[in-house]
C-alpha cells in the first residue's frame, strides 16, 4: 500500500460517514492493543493479526462505541479475549513456538548479550505460560504500556485491588523459579 | 540453603518485592551470611525480571502501516457487508413477489371454476328427473316393507280393497 493511499484512506475515516472518528480510534488505541495481544501470544504477526481482528469487530459496532473511553474499555477486553482464544487453539500454538525459535535465531545474530536476554526472555515466558491462569492474564495485562490496575481490572472483571494482590503473588512466584 | 533458613524464604522475597523488611528479618540477616547472600541473589533475580517483564508485551510494535491496513480491511468488510444484504434483499423482494404471483394466480383459477347459476339449477333438475316406468316396477312388499305395524298387528297385514272382495 503506498503512502498517498494510507494517506487517503486515514482522511477519508476521519472525514466521511457514519465511521467519521474510527481512523482517530485505532491511532490512539493501536500500540496498546496490539502490546495485549503480543504479552499473549508471543509473536508480532499473531498479535499483528489478532489486533487487526478486534479493530474491525469495533467497527461493526462503532455506532454505540463513539465514546473514547467506551472504545477502549471495549477494545481491550475483544482483543484479551480473540488473543486467548488464538492461543487455546494447538495449531497456532505450533506456530507460535516456531516464531520463538526464529526470534532467538535473530537475536543470536544480533549479539552475544541479545541472545542471552533472549534466551532468558524465552525461559520467562515459559515459566509465565505455567502461571496460574487467574494470576497469568493480571500479570500479561499489567506489563501492557498505559494499563493500570483499574483498567486491567475493568478487562477481567475483577477489582483493582485483586488485581494488585495477583501481580503481587505472580511476580513473587516469577522471582522463586527464576532461579 | 541450610534448612534452617527455609523458613525465612518467603520473608526473603516479600522483603525485595515490597522493599520492606521485617525487624526479625534484619536481625536474622545480620547473623546469617547464607540468608544475606539469598537476599542478594533475589535482588540480582529481581532486577533481571523487572528488566525482562516490559519486554513481554513490549517486545514488538504495530507495524507503521496497521491504521491504514485496519481501514482497508474494515472498509472491505464494510463493501461485502452492504453487498450481502442488498443480495438478502433482492433475494427476499423477489421471493415475496413469485408468492404473491402464486397466490394471485390461484385464487383467479378458483374463481375462474365457479359454476354459473344456470348449469346448477339443470344438474338439480337432471337429479330429480324420475323415469315414468318407475311407477311400473313398484311392488306390493314395498309398500309394505315402509309402513310400521301396529301394537297388536301383523307385520303382514296385506291391505285388501274392497272393491275386488265385492
Amino acid at each position: 500500500m503506498t503512502g498517498a493511499c494510507m494517506s487517503a484512506l486515514i482522511a477519508r475515516a476521519e472525514t466521511r460517514g457514519p465511521e467519521a472518528g474510527f481512523g482517530e480510534r485505532i491511532a490512539e488505541n493501536q500500540r496498546r492493543v496490539f502490546q495485549i495481544a503480543y504479552s499473549i501470544l508471543g509473536n508480532a504477526a499473531d498479535a499483528e493479526d489478532v489486533a487487526q481482528e478486534a479493530f474491525l469487530r469495533a467497527y461493526q459496532k462503532f455506532g454505540s462505541l463513539r465514546e473514547a473511553e467506551k472504545f477502549r474499555g471495549w477494545v481491550n477486553r475483544i482483543v484479551f479475549r480473540l488473543a486467548l482464544n488464538r492461543q487455546r487453539g494447538h495449531r497456532r500454538r505450533l506456530t507460535r513456538d516456531t516464531a520463538w525459535q526464529m526470534t532467538e535465531t535473530r537475536a543470536m545474530v544480533d549479539g552475544a548479550k541479545g541472545a542471552e536476554q533472549q534466551v532468558l526472555l524465552e525461559r520467562l515466558r515459559r515459566e509465565i505460560e505455567r502461571l496460574p491462569e487467574k494470576l497469568r492474564s493480571v500479570l500479561q495485562l499489567s506489563l501492557v504500556e498505559e494499563m493500570d490496575a483499574a483498567d486491567v481490572g475493568a478487562t477481567l472483571g475483577i477489582p483493582a485491588g485483586t488485581v494488585r494482590s495477583r501481580l503481587h503473588t505472580a511476580r513473587k512466584l516469577l522471582l522463586e523459579v527464576m532461579k | 540453603m541450610k534448612d534452617a533458613c527455609e523458613k525465612w524464604k518467603d520473608q526473603l522475597l516479600e522483603a525485595e518485592l515490597t522493599e520492606a523488611t521485617t525487624k526479625d528479618l534484619e536481625e536474622h540477616l545480620r547473623a546469617c551470611t547464607i540468608c544475606s547472600r539469598e537476599l542478594d541473589a533475589v535482588r540480582a533475580r529481581k532486577a533481571q525480571l523487572d528488566e525482562l517483564l516490559p519486554l513481554v508485551a513490549r517486545g514488538a510494535e504495530p507495524p507503521a502501516d496497521f491504521q491504514a491496513h485496519v481501514l482497508a480491511a474494515a472498509e472491505a468488510a464494510s463493501g461485502a457487508s452492504r453487498a450481502r444484504r442488498w443480495r438478502v434483499w433482492t433475494l427476499a423482494g423477489a421471493t415475496a413477489a413469485i408468492v404473491a404471483l402464486m397466490i394471485g394466480a390461484t385464487m383467479y383459477h378458483r374463481a375462474a371454476q365457479r359454476i354459473p347459476e344456470k348449469e346448477l339449477a339443470a344438474v338439480q333438475r337432471l337429479a330429480e328427473w324420475r323415469a315414468p316406468s318407475d311407477a311400473l316396477l313398484a311392488t306390493p312388499g314395498q309398500e309394505i316393507l315402509r309402513t310400521m305395524p301396529r301394537l297388536g298387528e301383523s307385520y303382514l297385514n296385506v291391505p285388501v280393497k274392497r272393491n275386488e272382495e265385492e
